[in-house]
Formats: structure tokens, C-alpha cells, sequence
């Protein structure tokens, strides 16, 4: 029984992350995201890309719906240079709460025609992914709302409308959970035990050092110099899955997220260091792992509904 | 004297239905062979954990506090992204891909590259990156893949390696690019013991006179 207290214990509360938010955290939360994607767009001369050579396009998503003369007139640089300014434009409204359905929705557009575009010099890569995903959510619940305010039974939903704020939260958690949970699930199942047990960390972290990306620090192709280092990768990758496909647990457990943080946030500077991968918006989005409204009364469901 | 009763054992309705979501998964795979276990696996992994939340009550009470219209928002984001993950397709349903990072065997060794490493007027060797003189590309194929004519049309490599070449003078004028070499970079992954490299061995593999070309 004292074992069972004791793993009672150490697993600590169950509760569902985010469920007393309200509607000044789901504002916080509206501002971080749109706000990231700012910098994200200032930082970045997508004009440049009208003088990568023409065959290296290989569209993506929505881009290959378009026509070939769309396409032409698309990637110059005045092509461009309108989607970056418009888009940043319409980020900047988004700040605001004017018209927020809309806006957001167009937000959501421009932000999918860039990210498709980025990537189609290259694989369809994960990061920013999930920061996508979450502007599609904060478009889509904020059209739930208008549509429950408008046809819904007005009475019930004035009544439970400061619990709204939840929904978009949890659903951003739960897709960068999910994120999580299919790597590791993939690499489990589909890579098999091999990738566990052979070389293959080593390889993929030599290989991504000596391509480079933006990030170079040059490190990575020392490894197997290092054998603490090589040590390392290997047993970090089974502990690494193991957290990934356990993700989820993120929304339920307490415990669990203080440990998943530091473990996952570590990880991704590893993967900066050794391998010149970082993937700094699921760094920040982290920032939703912690259940502001439980520890700061003020952002919570009862706080809105008091304030409203 | 009676015995006390043995409380009955009850399957939680969740375990049940992941030993039945498995057990399907399995007799499609061994019988059938139609659904590869890299779907079947994963996919009823994901029930597994789908019906786990499905049955905790926390979860419950919030998806019963929803107006209907949210609860298909939520379903329609969580489905799709799972839904793209099965596609197996990382482009056509863009933001809903395969999420896949390291998900083979790699043990190739050495691991190699080809890196295009450029002379500036002054003497200086500068590595040409499109990931860093075009930021917006977060990763471009690997060099080799664009003399894959399966991939890439020919000529692709010389055409990039001038492009980059133009930018960076574009970017640096005060020392100014005049040739592009396209090397190949290799690493053991077993080193003979002691022996530490400040530089990756290099291969000459092409190289392409700028000065010329402008």
C-alpha cells in the first residue's frame, strides 16, 4: 500500500491542462502566437527567393494548385515582397481584436501560401508546423464562437461563454503533443528496433553537421571523436521516443510536464548544437505547457467571468 | 464458515478496446498483409491513446461543456492532422504531413556531402549555404540529389552554385567570390584512435570559374 501511496504521489494530480482559462489568457496567448510570427517575418528576405534557379521549385500544398503563370508571376521579387508585407499586415491586425475571425482567417491563408512557399526549395519540414496549426485554431474557434453566439441558445451560452477560452488552449497543447506522439510513434514502428540499436543517431546527427543550415556551428562531424558524446545519442534516442510517444500526457499530468520540459527543451538544444537543427517556435510554444490560470487567478475562467 | 466473496474483476472499457483495437491490427497484418504494420502499428497505437482520453473523465467533462460547433472544430484540427500523418505524404496536404524525423536505418559510412566551398578575391574559403544566404528555405535537398535526374533536371547543381555565388557578392562587394568548387566532405564514423580533424576530409568534385560566367 506505501508503494502505491508513494506512486500516487510522485505521479501527482490528474487535471486537464488549461481548463480554467480564461478569456485573458487565451488573449495572451493570441498575442505570443501572432507575435512570433511578426519576428519570424521581419527577420525574413523572402524576396530573395525570386533568384533561386527556377527548377529547384517543387510547389507544396496549396502552391501546386496554382497555374504555371501564376506561379511566374508569384515567385518575383514584387511577387514576393507583397506576400511578406501583406501578410505582416494583416498579422499586425490580428494584434488587435477588430473583426478576430476574420482577420485570423486571412492571417491563416497568408500564413499557409508562406510556409508553402518556403518550402518548396526543399522537404516539406516540420518546424513552424504546429505554430501554423495553432493560427488554424485560433481562426476556427473564433468562428465556433461567433456561430454558438449567433444560432446557439442564447440563455446556456452567455451563461457558459467564459468557459470558451479553453477550447483553442487545449487544442494548440494537444497538437503539439501530437506532434510529438506520431515522431516517435513513427520512428518506433516503422524504424524498428535498429534505429535504437545501430549507428543511425550518429549518422543523422554527422550528416545534418556537415550539410549546415542556417545555424553552422560545426560541431556535430566531431563525434565520433567523442565517445561520451557518441554514448550519448545512443541511449538518448530510445529515452528521447519513449518522451515523444508519451507527449499527450502533457494535458493531464503536472508532474509529468515539469519533467518533459527541461528533458525536451535540453534535447532541442542538443539538436541545435550537434546537428544545426533548432526548433525554436516549439521552444516557445512550451510556454502553453504551464497551466498559468491554476498558478495566476487573474487568467482564469472564474476572473472572466467576474470581470465580464 | 463462508468465504468472502472475490470482488469480480471489470475490464476498463478503454483497455478492452485497445486489446481488441490490437488484436484487429494484428490479424490484419499477419492475414491479409493489405495494411503495412508501419500504417497498422501507429495507427492503432494512436487509438490506444485516442481512447485513452476518450475515457477520462476530465477529458469528458470538457468536451461535454462544448457547443457542438466546437467539438467539430476540435475533431476537424486533431483529425486532419492525424489523417495527414497516414497519408505518408509530406507535400500534397501541406500543413498536414507525415511527421517523420529519423524514422530509418542510416549506417552509412563515412557519411558523406557535397558543400560548395567558394575563393573570395582575397584567398578566403567561405562555404556557400542557400539555407543562409536565402534564410525564408529552412533545408534544401540534399546537392547530390539535383544530379539525380529522377529528381532535379540537369544542370541544376551549376546553376545554384552560380546563383549562390552572385548573392553572396551581392551581399559582400568588398570581397567578391571568383570561383565555386563543389566538394565532397566525408567522416569515418570510426576514426582511426586519437586522430582529431579540424576540417572534414574534401574531395574535389567539380568547379565552376564565376569571374568568367559574369
Amino acid at each position: 500500500m506505501r508503494i502505491i501511496a508513494t506512486v500516487r504521489h510522485l505521479i501527482g494530480p490528474i487535471e486537464l491542462l488549461h481548463e480554467q482559462a480564461g478569456p485573458r489568457l487565451l488573449r495572451l496567448a493570441r498575442l505570443g502566437i501572432f507575435l512570433l510570427w511578426i519576428v519570424k517575418l521581419l527577420l525574413d528576405p523572402l524576396w530573395r527567393l525570386a533568384e533561386l534557379p527556377r527548377e529547384m521549385f517543387k510547389p507544396v500544398g496549396v502552391l501546386a494548385l496554382l497555374p504555371a503563370d501564376a506561379v511566374d508571376a508569384f515567385l518575383t521579387w514584387n511577387g514576393l515582397a507583397a506576400l511578406l508585407v501583406f501578410t505582416l499586415g494583416v498579422l499586425v491586425v490580428a494584434l488587435t481584436d477588430k473583426a478576430f475571425p476574420f482577420v485570423a482567417t486571412v492571417a491563416a491563408v497568408l500564413l499557409t501560401i508562406y510556409s508553402s512557399t518556403i518550402r518548396s526549395f526543399g522537404p516539406a519540414v516540420h518546424t513552424d508546423i504546429v505554430l501554423l496549426l495553432a493560427v488554424y485554431a485560433l481562426a476556427a474557434f473564433a468562428w465556433a464562437d461567433w456561430f454558438a453566439l449567433k444560432f446557439g441558445d442564447r440563455s446556456a451560452v452567455i451563461d457558459r461563454r467564459y468557459k470558451w477560452s479553453s477550447y483553442p488552449l487545449i487544442t494548440i497543447v494537444a497538437m503539439l503533443c501530437l506532434s510529438y506522439c506520431l515522431v516517435g510513434l513513427n520512428r518506433s514502428i516503422a524504424g524498428g528496433a535498429r534505429v535504437f540499436t545501430g549507428v543511425t543517431m550518429e549518422v543523422w546527427a554527422i550528416d545534418a553537421s556537415l550539410r549546415g543550415y542556417y545555424f553552422n556551428t560545426n560541431i556535430g562531424w566531431h563525434i565520433p571523436e567523442w565517445p561520451w558524446v557518441v554514448f550519448m545519442l545512443r541511449s538518448g534516442l530510445p529515452f528521447i521516443t519513449l518522451f515523444e510517444i508519451t507527449a499527450p500526457l502533457c494535458l493531464a499530468v503536472p508532474h509529468y510536464r515539469w519533467i518533459f520540459i527541461p528533458v525536451m527543451f535540453s534535447f532541442h538544444l542538443m539538436s541545435l548544437v550537434f546537428m544545426n537543427i533548432f526548433f525554436f517556435d516549439d521552444m516557445l510554444l512550451y510556454l502553453l505547457l504551464i497551466d498559468w490560470s491554476r498558478h495566476f487567478p487573474a487568467m482564469s475562467a472564474k476572473a472572466g467571468q467576474t470581470g465580464e | 464458515m463462508s468465504t468472502p466473496a472475490r470482488p469480480s474483476i471489470r475490464l476498463h472499457p478503454a483497455l478492452a478496446a485497445a486489446i481488441i483495437a490490437v488484436s484487429v491490427a494484428t490479424i490484419i497484418y499477419q492475414i491479409s498483409f493489405a495494411v503495412p504494420l508501419r500504417l497498422a502499428g501507429q495507427g492503432y497505437m494512436m487509438i490506444l491513446i485516442l481512447l485513452a482520453f476518450r475515457y477520462w473523465p476530465p477529458m469528458i467533462r470538457w468536451v461535454k461543456s462544448m457547443p457542438v460547433v466546437h467539438r467539430v472544430v476540435f475533431a476537424v484540427l486533431i483529425g486532419s492532422m492525424i489523417a495527414g500523418h497516414y497519408t505518408l505524404n509530406g507535400r500534397t496536404y501541406f500543413p498536414y504531413v507525415t511527421w517523420e524525423i529519423f524514422p530509418f536505418v542510416n549506417e552509412r559510412d563515412p557519411v558523406t556531402c557535397r558543400a560548395f566551398i567558394a575563393t573570395t578575391n582575397s584567398g578566403h574559403k567561405v562555404r556557400l549555404l542557400v539555407e543562409q544566404l536565402f534564410p525564408s528555405v529552412v533545408q534544401i535537398d540534399p546537392v547530390e540529389m539535383m544530379d539525380d535526374p529522377h529528381y532535379y533536371p540537369p544542370g541544376t547543381t551549376e546553376h545554384l552554385a552560380r546563383t549562390l555565388a552572385k548573392v553572396y557578392n551581392e551581399l559582400h562587394a568588398d570581397d567578391p567570390v571568383w570561383r565555386v568548387d563543389l566538394m565532397l566532405l566525408a567522416v569515418q564514423l570510426h576514426p582511426p584512435a586519437g586522430e582529431s580533424r579540424a576540417n572534414p576530409s574534401c574531395e574535389l568534385l567539380q568547379r565552376y570559374d564565376i569571374s568568367s560566367g559574369q
